[in-house]
């Protein structure tokens, strides 16, 4: 080797070298620190902290899919469907996964659903690791992707609820928001119940969120909700939506609502509300005719309170029926306290000479004022008590009122005599309803009932409502009276214009003024009906009542009479009246039908789709074959969702589609619930 | 001096082919999933890091059999050639990420900053050597260090790559520093420069967002620019004392980006477990000590020079990734020498090695040889000295 020319050797002195040796020894120590540090924070990360790392990543590499339950299917009280679940597909996303697809995700979507491609990319862009895409589409567009081509999208099965007669019944059942819990009605009323409890399976997951089946947790299978059967009947549902539509064109009038009950077990059998709603659609309605006024609403009930008054007198026998009274000519001033002020009383048909009974079916004001002076205002009171004014029937839904009904220390001078005919007192539609139906029933107060029974998915019944007596209100013989008037308020009073031909039919009519902001104005009256038939063995209790008639009538004899009227009639040729109540399937197949109930001939227990759910693709194909379905199969292995879902009508030659997974490839599709990096 | 080729330092040359080889099972674990999914082939990133490996040995075994004093005649055209590299790089590089750091040869691309990273450190031991007589004065002594310095950090940063051209620079001044460079010509330049690379650092926002999140104290991944951090941070954790076991990580599937490349050192956390990232400690702790050692010893004081920049550049750059990946500083983009996928890194840090351990061969360790005194152990330059005894 050669030296090279430039090194000599160098004089360094002693100074120089120590500050050189200095240096190094300092750049040593640095790195030597530096060395000491990592280790420090390696024995605080692996060995201190370590336990507590362990479960964050523990966290992040499982994930907990929920398995959703159905929600039960109401029904009515033949087994006909009123909400059923359909099975929808929502698309999300994983912004933090789709980064560098984001474009091409975006471009594919806004092709297929039309929204600007920058809605989409917008959303890609969020921070948060889970966007929505679509939500709640047809299953349909499941086709149109290759979804595991599109890094970071996630596919959510989601059932949506599906009510199948549109707006049959619609208040009474309510709705259900976008998460299906029930936010009204009979819905929210058993939630609980319909819900179900969810199941889940634990997966072992990667960061694009890929996941494989964890076999250290059992999979929790989802309880599927109970299914409800109502004490409603689509049919007398029907007739009810349908009269009181046409009652209420007729008339012009605003609002409108119809109750049947039957006497015997309280059970309701329709409630019908004009103007009517779509619970697939429930959002756009204003909340007024969203809820179900039959029990959420009070009004002064005017005349159809008279049955109080009358049935006080006759219970305690203090007023004969043939007794006379002087009906003052329709005018009748009564004299309040010492300082000779007066108070009109004023009757519609004016007379001068009436009996008890004719005063009921005249419905003169003037007279009931007479008796409820005879009566007095404890037996009164205790009366309409009996009765069950003033408090809730505590029926199974939500936001029931009390009504009004004042005990008499609070009362003035004139309540008594107001109270005999209607006013000075709220009450709500279906307290009418159950005070009529004690008089059909014999003189027993029942609860008024909705809720018929509850099933579980194995048939099971898990609970069933009975019949509940509440009080003995009147006694058989007063019935017998109340009956005989009534009947003749139909006969010969101010409301024959209920009569059908054939039966007898009782009832009482009513025309309340509204009192709005604290004056009675003459404009605005509640017209109303209330009845029973037939007389010898009351079926069906209803009361049809016409809020603010516009036309050239407004009473509830010439108003509401002629819908029951309508009413009564098709009830009692298109049904075998006697038989058709108990809970045998009758049959349906009359002519007269409305177009809704043609609707449902096919909705029958016996006739539902099959649930093939759980079933290999085989057996699922087979089973769906001999029942004259056509499966369309979208996948293999196990099946995993069914459209229409089980439950469903069926129909001869109907296609189900089945959607179909590999028991260990759940790649897509399940609902991730662990949200901790949401 | 050929006579010295039987002694280049064996355990040196182990440990750093230990390094080597274990990559090879540590990426390939943390490469797969990706490899798998992007690529459609589980083995495709270890093949290509086995070549890597491959090329780095040969080049490794190249430069133990050349001369070190030959390479001391190449540096300078070395460096020349690297500035043009890089300054090719910024004209038609490779596109990636939003910075222009590869360019292709062939279809072969490697990244010209890790050649002049090297090609500078090299050329700064020249210089050291040669002016060790002027090194105080300012224009023949320091200027010409400098402008090498500035030239290189300048076209890197450019690229941009701030955490590489701060190495450069940061390497190339800590060198100057135990080179006998006047304290007062290398704090000026610090004070000349600080505030232009203040500049530069918040000139981009990610650089910026990088170290306003790590200072920001917070600790989990909800801050996006924390995400890897944290991510790598819970692969530790979770491996604990001894590991999750060999190609077991859960947090190469997705969880930690770029777990194959410079966070790699989290995966050996997570697989190994806190035996595993002291072992690699170990490993490069012993590299530092035997560089110390070669350069105690070396022959004359360009090599000395020479291994001492090699030594600290790898020691620098495995406790920053260290770092890095434990949160203790800011994200940078630092591979792990010799363990990190990355093929630049790895082929030009294995040569830097060769160079290393040819040096080692030209010193004596023999028990006998460190009983003799060398006049001024710490400059010997005059190798015929030696050849006395």
């Amino acid at each position: 080797m050669t030296i090279e020319p430039q090194q000599k050797l160098p004089a360094y002195d002693i100074g120089d070298i120590q500050e050189k040796k200095f240096r190094l020894r300092f750049v040593q120590i640095l790195l030597f620190v530096f060395f000491g540090i990592v280790v420090l924070r390696l024995i605080q990360i692996q060995i201190l902290e370590s336990p507590m790392y362990k479960i964050i990543a523990q966290k992040q590499y499982q994930a907990k899919f929920l398995l959703p339950a159905a929600r039960g299917v109401l029904y009515d009280r033949k087994g006909n469907v009123l909400a059923s679940n359909s099975q929808l597909v929502s698309f999300a996303a994983d912004p933090k996964i789709a980064l560098e697809d984001a474009d091409d995700i975006s471009k594919k979507f806004s092709k297929i659903f039309g929204k600007p491609k920058n809605y989409y990319l917008q959303e890609l862009k969020s921070d948060s690791r889970f966007v929505w895409l679509e939500r709640m589409v047809d299953l349909k567009y499941l086709k149109e992707f290759d979804v595991k081509k599109m890094t970071g999208v996630i596919v959510r099965y989601e059932t949506k609820r599906i009510y199948y007669n549109d707006y049959l019944a619609g208040q009474l059942i309510g709705a259900v928001n976008i998460d299906n819990s029930g936010i009204s009605g009979i819905e929210q009323q058993y939630d609980k119940e319909l819900k179900g409890v969810d199941g889940y399976v634990v997966f072992q997951r990667d960061g694009l969120r890929r996941a494989r089946p964890s076999v250290d947790y059992p999979r929790v299978e989802p309880r599927d909700g109970n299914n409800i059967y109502l004490t409603i009947d689509i049919q007398l549902q029907a007739i009810a939506e349908k009269e009181l539509k046409r009652g209420v064109e007729e008339n012009k009038i605003d609002r409108g609502l119809v109750i049947m009950m039957q006497p015997r077990t309280g059970e309701i059998l329709a409630i019908a509300q004009y103007p009517k709603v779509d619970p697939n659609h429930f959002g756009k309605y204003e909340m007024e005719d969203q809820r179900l006024r039959a029990f959420t609403d009070m009004f002064e009930p005017g005349s159809v309170f008279k049955i109080v008054t009358a049935s006080a007198a006759i219970e305690h026998n203090l007023v004969k029926p043939d007794r006379k009274f002087n009906a003052e000519k329709g005018s009748y001033k009564v004299y309040i306290g010492s300082n000779k002020k007066t108070r009109e009383i004023t009757d519609a048909h004016k007379a001068e000479i009436l009996t008890f009974q004719e005063a009921m079916e005249m419905s003169s004001n003037i007279v009931m004022a007479k008796i409820s002076d005879i009566i007095g205002a404890e037996r009164f009171y205790k009366m309409a008590r009996d009765y069950g004014f003033g408090i809730a029937t505590n029926i199974e839904y939500p936001g029931e009122l009390n009504g009004v009904l004042k005990k008499p220390i609070n009362w003035s001078a004139t309540s008594l005599n107001t109270m005999a005919f209607g006013y000075e007192v709220g009450v709500t539609p279906l307290q009418i309803v159950c005070a009529y139906a004690a008089i059909a029933n014999d003189g027993v107060l029942m609860k008024p009932l909705l809720f018929k029974k509850e099933v579980d998915a194995s048939g099971t019944v898990v609970r069933a409502s009975k019949p509940q007596k509440i009080r003995n209100v009147i006694s058989h013989s007063t019935c017998e009276t109340l009956n005989q008037f009534l009947e003749g308020v139909v006969e010969r009073g101010t409301a024959t214009q209920a009569k059908v031909k054939g039966v007898r039919i009782a009832g009482k009519t009513g025309t309340s003024k509204k009192l709005i902001d604290g004056k009675y104005t003459t404009g605005d009256y509640i017209a109303s009906f209330v009845g029973y038939f037939p007389v010898e063995d009351p079926q069906i209790v209803c009361l049809v009542m016409m809020d603010k008639p516009k036309g050239i009538s407004y009473y509830g004899g010439t108003v509401s009479a002629p819908v029951f009227g309508a009413i009564a009639e098709q009830v009692i040729t298109t049904t075998d009246i006697t038989s058709r109540l108990t809970p045998v399937i009758a049959s349906v197949d009359s002519g007269a039908v409305s177009t809704e109930i043609e609707k449902n001939k096919y909705m029958r227990a016996s006739n539902l789709v099959p649930d093939v759910r759980g079933l290999s693709l085989r057996k699922a194909i087979e089973t769906l074959k001999t029942q004259g379905l056509i499966p369309i199969v979208n996948g293999s292995g196990i099946v995993s969702t069914q459209l229409p879902s089980p439950g469903a009508p069926k129909k001869r030659g109907m296609q189900i589609t089945l959607i179909c997974q590999q028991k260990n490839n759940y790649d897509i599709g399940m609902n991730d619930q662990t949200g901790d990096r949401k | 001096m050929n006579e010295h080729r039987n002694h280049i330092d064996f355990w040196l040359m182990s440990a750093v082919l230990t390094l080597m080889l274990l990559s090879l099972g540590i990426v390939y674990s943390a490469s797969a999933s990706y490899a798998q999914v992007k690529m459609g082939d589980s083995e495709k990133m270890l093949t290509s890091h086995a070549i890597k490996v491959i090329m780095g040995i040969f080049g490794m075994f190249f430069f133990i059999r050349l001369d070190y004093k030959v390479v001391r005649r190449f540096t300078k055209y070395a460096l020349i050639l690297a500035v043009v590299m890089l300054f090719m790089t910024l004209v038609l590089g490779v596109v990636s990420k939003g910075a222009t750091r590869f360019i292709r040869i062939n279809s072969i691309g490697f990244q010209p900053s890790e050649f002049a990273k090297y090609a500078l450190l090299f050329h700064l031991s020249v210089l050291i050597a040669s002016k060790q007589e002027i090194i105080d004065d300012l224009r023949r002594g320091f200027y010409p260090m400098i402008f090498w310095v500035g030239l290189v950090t300048a076209l890197v940063m450019a690229q941009p790559n701030f955490s590489m051209g701060a190495m450069i620079f940061g390497l190339s001044m800590i060198l100057l520093f135990i080179g006998n460079v006047r304290l007062k010509h290398l704090l000026l330049t610090f004070a000349v420069l600080l505030p232009i690379i203040g500049l530069y650092l918040i000139s981009a926002e990610y650089r910026l967002r990088r170290v306003t999140d790590f200072f920001s104290g917070v600790s989990s991944g909800t801050v996006p620019s924390n995400y890897q951090p944290w991510q790598s941070i819970l692969g530790f954790g979770n491996g604990g004392i001894f590991g999750v076991g060999p190609g077991e990580s859960k947090q190469r599937d997705f969880f930690l980006p770029e777990s194959y490349g410079d966070f790699v050192f989290s995966i050996v956390g997570e697989e190994y477990g806190f035996l595993g990232t002291i072992f690699f400690l170990a490993i490069f702790f012993y590299i530092l000590i035997r560089g110390l050692r070669i350069s105690k010893n070396a022959p004359d004081t360009f090599s000395k020079y020479l291994a001492l920049a090699i030594t600290l550049s790898i020691i620098f750059y495995a406790l920053i990734n260290a770092g890095v990946t434990l949160r203790i500083l800011p994200t940078t983009g630092l591979p792990m020498p010799f363990v990190s996928y990355g093929g630049s890194s790895m082929v030009f840090s294995a040569c830097a090695i060769g160079v290393l351990l040819n040096i080692s061969a030209h010193t004596e360790l023999h028990p006998r040889a460190r009983e003799v005194p060398v006049i001024g152990s710490v400059d010997a330059d005059n190798v015929e000295l030696r050849k006395v005894y």
